[in-house]
């Protein structure tokens, strides 16, 4: 289902086309509308409600990419990508706030930036050491370790020790001010939808470049027959551990740049609640499909918004309604994973390939 | 010494109910090949429909039997909506619908009973602790044992004896022989997740009792998980002897390591020792081996 096809009437000349990202120019067109779109239209006419649902959305587009990464084309299930987020968030709170930078750092605004980056090396290796038990488990057995890994994180090893770092209690506070991304202060919506927008547009860039590579086709071929893969002479325990580790990359980076987001941040942001809504994300979009992260990300995030739209109304007849939301929002979301999975088990993106593949081979579509 | 004597019993008394939950889990397994992740989720509804009984002045023995009925009325339902579509399908698949199905029915639970702490009141125990010789044991820990020990053992009985036992043990044994000789692999199926939802809300009954019924019960669920894998996933004296041994490392976890590790780590050592001893035996101690390659 990957291959779309060309519309009608293009041929390739030669390998350089064929190579091409974008390879027709109705296609470089519809890009360069959604550059202009997100880069200029969404924040001129979104308030700051809206802007903030978009932050929503971004971030859990770079919380599920990794989730898609590993689930989607490496077929290693994990159902705690939250410690991951967890611990990308942790570091690069820490590194902003107790590690003594020097002053020169701290006037350019590099803090935080090198905060993001440590952070993300520090959740990949982190996502490494839960994934190592790849290279003797797989399946079910799998998922029981990355759940274990939600737990010991999460649950035992931040809410225990790392929380108490400084001596706060449960949550670190993160004064406005201190997030600083070269001369800019991060300290409103529009600027934290920038640097959102502009990291997630790298990420996916990246991880599809990624795929396109060697070490994605490695990853293909050992989500597809792992058997196999490894007498084509794929290191199979090194690829695997790579796909751990770039998925803890982008997770860290995804945590990293959250906090921007939050006045203070505290264990209860990365509950395992989480780590099953990102798997639900890209169950929802559509499992080995970059689009399908996008996609499902949106999806959820919107229908949840709406339905609390539509809660609010009836507040007024149920008030006991608008208290529960939240396990209404628990309960819709279990049923639509399980709607989705039974119905259409290819997600969105499926239905989208239809519909692009409908208007590129019209009007002969045999 | 008596701490630790103290502790083993307390062990081996809750590991009873876990191993009772822990039952119904590998019988899903072993009749439908399904990983079950709902099972936390299926010990609070039990627990709680008992305690509604119970409130509304029920005798405790009838709401727990009234229990058992909706449960199973409940498993043969949820199999029939949601699982029966997805015979065949990847492993993942399913895994990810038991996933979806925790969450809806958590979020049932919640709507319904909310998340305050609700206990069984008057209590159903008497709180005068039993002692033998220097041993002191809660009676609430002594006839939840017992209960689970009862129940372990009619489950076992049905399984062996009677004609609805056997024709599980055989699809579970053979799929394809089974059904060549007329036994119905749907029934059997359903009949799997009934019997799963009538241990859970029995084990979800005697957890309340012990500690007041919330939430986090069914987070208590989730430990048959690591009771399963240290015995293997489809062996039946495998879950009972993984069940109690898991009650046994958790009260020791908690009696012995908490002065070092201060906090969480009676909850969090079952995890633990999972994810280490998934590295060394990933077929737990009397699993069916599968050889294959990583």
């Amino acid at each position: 289902m990957s291959t779309t096809f060309l519309p009608c009437g293009v041929y390739h000349e030669n390998y350089k086309q064929d190579h091409a990202w974008w390879q027709t120019k109705f296609i470089k067109s519809k890009m360069f509308l959604l550059f202009i779109t997100l880069f200029f239209i969404i924040p001129w006419i979104s308030d700051s409600y809206s802007l903030s649902i978009c932050n929503q959305i971004g971030y859990t587009i770079l919380g599920a990419l990794g989730v898609q990464l590993l689930i989607g084309f490496c077929g290693q299930v994990t159902l705690g990508h939250a410690a991951f987020l967890a611990v990308g968030a942790y570091v690069s709170t820490l590194l902003v706030l107790e590690f003594p930078w020097p002053a020169v750092f701290v006037e350019l605004g590099l803090a935080y930036p090198l905060s993001i980056f440590i952070a993300a090396i520090a959740a990949g290796l982190w996502c490494v050491l839960f994934g190592l038990p790849s290279a003797r488990v797989k399946g079910f057995y799998l998922i029981l370790t990355t759940m274990a890994a939600q737990f010991i994180t999460v649950d035992f090893i931040i809410t225990q020790y790392i929380s108490q770092i400084g001596g706060r209690g449960q949550a670190f506070s993160l004064p406005p001010g201190t997030i600083k991304v070269g001369p800019w202060v991060i300290d409103s919506d529009v600027k934290v939808y920038y640097m959102m927008i502009v990291l997630t547009i790298i990420c996916v860039v990246g991880v599809v470049n990624l795929l396109r590579s060697r070490v994605g086709r490695a990853w293909v071929a050992i989500r597809d027959n792992d058997i196999s893969a490894e007498v084509m002479g794929i290191n199979i325990i090194k690829y695997k551990l790579l796909a751990f580790f770039v998925a803890g990359f982008i997770g860290g980076i995804a945590g990293a740049v959250w906090i921007s987001n939050l006045a203070a941040i505290s264990p209860e942001h990365f509950p395992w609640f989480w780590s099953l809504w990102l798997v639900g994300v890209i169950l929802i979009g559509g499992v080995g499909s970059i689009h399908g992260t996008i996609f499902g990300s949106i999806f959820m995030v919107v229908v949840m918004e709406a339905l609390q739209m539509a809660v609010i109304p009836l507040a007024d007849t149920y008030p006991k309604l608008l208290m529960d939301f939240l396990f209404i929002k628990e309960a819709a979301f279990g049923l639509a994973i399980c709607g989705f999975l039974i119905f259409e088990p290819n997600g969105l993106a499926y239905r989208w390939w239809q519909i692009k593949n409908y208007f590129n081979l019209w009007p002969f579509s045999y | 010494m008596e701490l630790f004597f103290m502790t083993l019993t307390t062990g081996i008394m809750v590991g009873g109910i876990y191993a009772l939950i822990a039952l119904g889990w590998v019988l899903i397994y072993k009749c439908s090949g399904a990983l079950n992740l709902a099972m936390g989720e299926l010990t609070l509804i039990g627990a709680y429909i008992s305690l509604s009984f119970y409130s509304m002045g029920v005798p405790f023995i009838l709401s727990l039997a009234l229990s058992l009925v909706i449960g199973f009325i409940l498993g043969i339902l949820t199999e029939r909506i949601f699982l029966d579509r997805l015979i065949g399908e990847p492993v993942l698949t399913v895994i990810m619908v038991t996933v979806g199905l925790s969450f809806f029915f958590k979020g049932i639970v919640e709507l319904i009973w909310s998340t305050d702490t609700k206990v069984f009141d008057p209590p159903v125990f008497s709180l005068e602790p039993v002692r033998f010789g220097p041993i002191i044991v809660g009676q609430i820990y002594l006839w939840s044992f017992l209960a689970a020990m009862v129940l372990l053992v009619i489950f076992v009985c049905f399984f062996k004896y009677t004609r609805w036992g056997l024709a599980m043990q055989a699809t579970a044994d053979d799929e394809m022989a089974a059904l060549s000789i007329g036994i119905s692999a749907r029934f059997v199926y359903a009949a799997a997740w009934a019997i799963a939802f009538m241990a859970a809300g029995v084990g979800g009954t005697l957890l309340g009792n012990i500690n007041g019924l919330n939430i986090s019960v069914g987070y208590l669920g989730l430990l048959v998980l690591p009771a399963v894998v240290l015995g293997g996933l489809n062996s039946v004296p495998g879950a009972i002897v993984g069940g109690i041994a898991i009650g046994v490392m958790q009260n020791f976890c908690g009696a012995y390591l908490d002065q070092y590790f201060p906090g969480g780590v009676k909850e969090i050592a079952p995890f633990a020792f999972m994810a280490v001893f998934l590295l060394f035996k990933p077929h737990g101690l009397w699993g069916w081996e599968r050889i294959e390659r990583v």
